[in-house]
């Protein structure tokens, strides 16, 4: 059981510093906040709060814990796919854009800023 | 104060002492032309420094707030129209575009006193001179904006159903652009909050 516990430390150690668990630091929180205000995102979304759109806390229920989240958001919000709104009706997703364009580091730490909201 | 009375010396004397030689008619020709030739330069000079090389004459305009721009789609778009510098930044009217070239002067200090000469020092105060920015366009109702976009002028059937939504919500509101349409063009600044983001 001792040398059990022993190799779940050495492990996560081991992990931690091959950046396999470093997701959370390396999370860029005010850079994501930053392309979601400049890509509007705020306007149909809110943090915890469902607007036109789901919130982000709906969507990180939806997604968090799923294999490919992060790349299940990114394509959410890089398609233009058609969404469903609140009111029933259906339009076409906006595609958010990064300044240089389609920078996928951008995309991904929003997706997992939006992975990242937890309710109060 | 003598020489002033008689009109025998002084510059102010000189300048109201009737021409002996120029008849009123040369003196006004030559006053017209004048007044044509300074009106013509400064004019020129006006639009001179509305053109996008002056505008990114500066390294700090060009490797900062001009590479985020040519990302936008003021600069490229579908139809190929497209919005320079001073479209957005500087007003049309006379008036208000020589305010805003005198308070621009301002940033030529920051320019000389190397304020903001590095990408580090630029980012420092990008806040700041954001939302300096953003308090004069909606002082302005956010006019440099409306000389090409206008509510009445939005297609229901056109334009995307919520943005639609949330344009004629912002026009009953008497909400101007700039409001919700900050950061279009150029990196938001860190340390920017929307008003009421935490209450949502």
């Amino acid at each position: 059981m001792k040398s059990f516990a022993a190799f779940v430390t050495t492990s996560a150690l081991a992990m931690s510093a091959a950046g396999f668990s470093t997701t959370a630091l390396a999370l860029d929180v005010e850079a994501a906040k930053g392309l979601a205000e400049q890509n509007n995102c705020m306007q149909c979304h809110g943090l915890r709060k469902d607007k036109d759109g789901p919130s982000f806390l709906s969507t990180a229920d939806k997604y968090r814990g799923k294999a490919n989240a992060v790349d299940e958001i990114v394509k959410h919000m890089t398609s233009g796919k058609k969404v469903k709104l609140a009111d029933g009706t259906q339009e076409n997703h906006k595609v958010a854009k990064t300044i240089p364009p389609n920078d996928a580091a951008q995309l991904k730490n929003l997706a997992q800023y939006i992975l990242s909201i937890q309710a109060k | 104060m003598a020489n002033l009375e008689s009109g025998k010396g002084g510059i102010w004397a000189a300048l109201r002492r009737p021409s002996a030689k120029y008849s009123l008619l040369s003196l006004l020709a030559i006053g017209f032309v004048s007044g044509l030739v300074f009106w013509g330069s400064f004019n020129t000079a006006m639009e001179a420094s509305n053109r996008q090389e002056f505008c990114i004459g500066c390294h700090e305009m060009k490797n900062n707030v001009y590479e985020e721009y040519k990302y936008s789609i003021h600069y490229s778009n579908r139809t190929g129209v497209k919005a320079y510098c001073s479209d957005c930044h500087v007003p049309k009217d006379w008036t208000n575009k020589l305010i805003r070239k005198v308070k621009a002067s301002y940033e030529v200090w920051g320019k000389i006193t190397g304020k903001i000469d590095t990408k580090e020092k630029f980012e420092a105060h990008r806040l700041e001179m954001a939302e300096r920015e953003w308090a004069r366009m909606k002082a302005s109702n956010s006019i440099e904006c409306r000389n090409c976009h206008s509510f009445e002028a939005m297609s229901a059937e056109l334009q995307k159903k919520i943005p639609y939504k949330k344009h004629m919500e912002a026009k009953a509101e008497g909400k101007t652009c700039i409001e919700c349409h900050k950061g279009i063009a150029h990196r938001l600044p860190k340390g920017y909050k929307r008003p009421g983001a935490d209450e949502e």
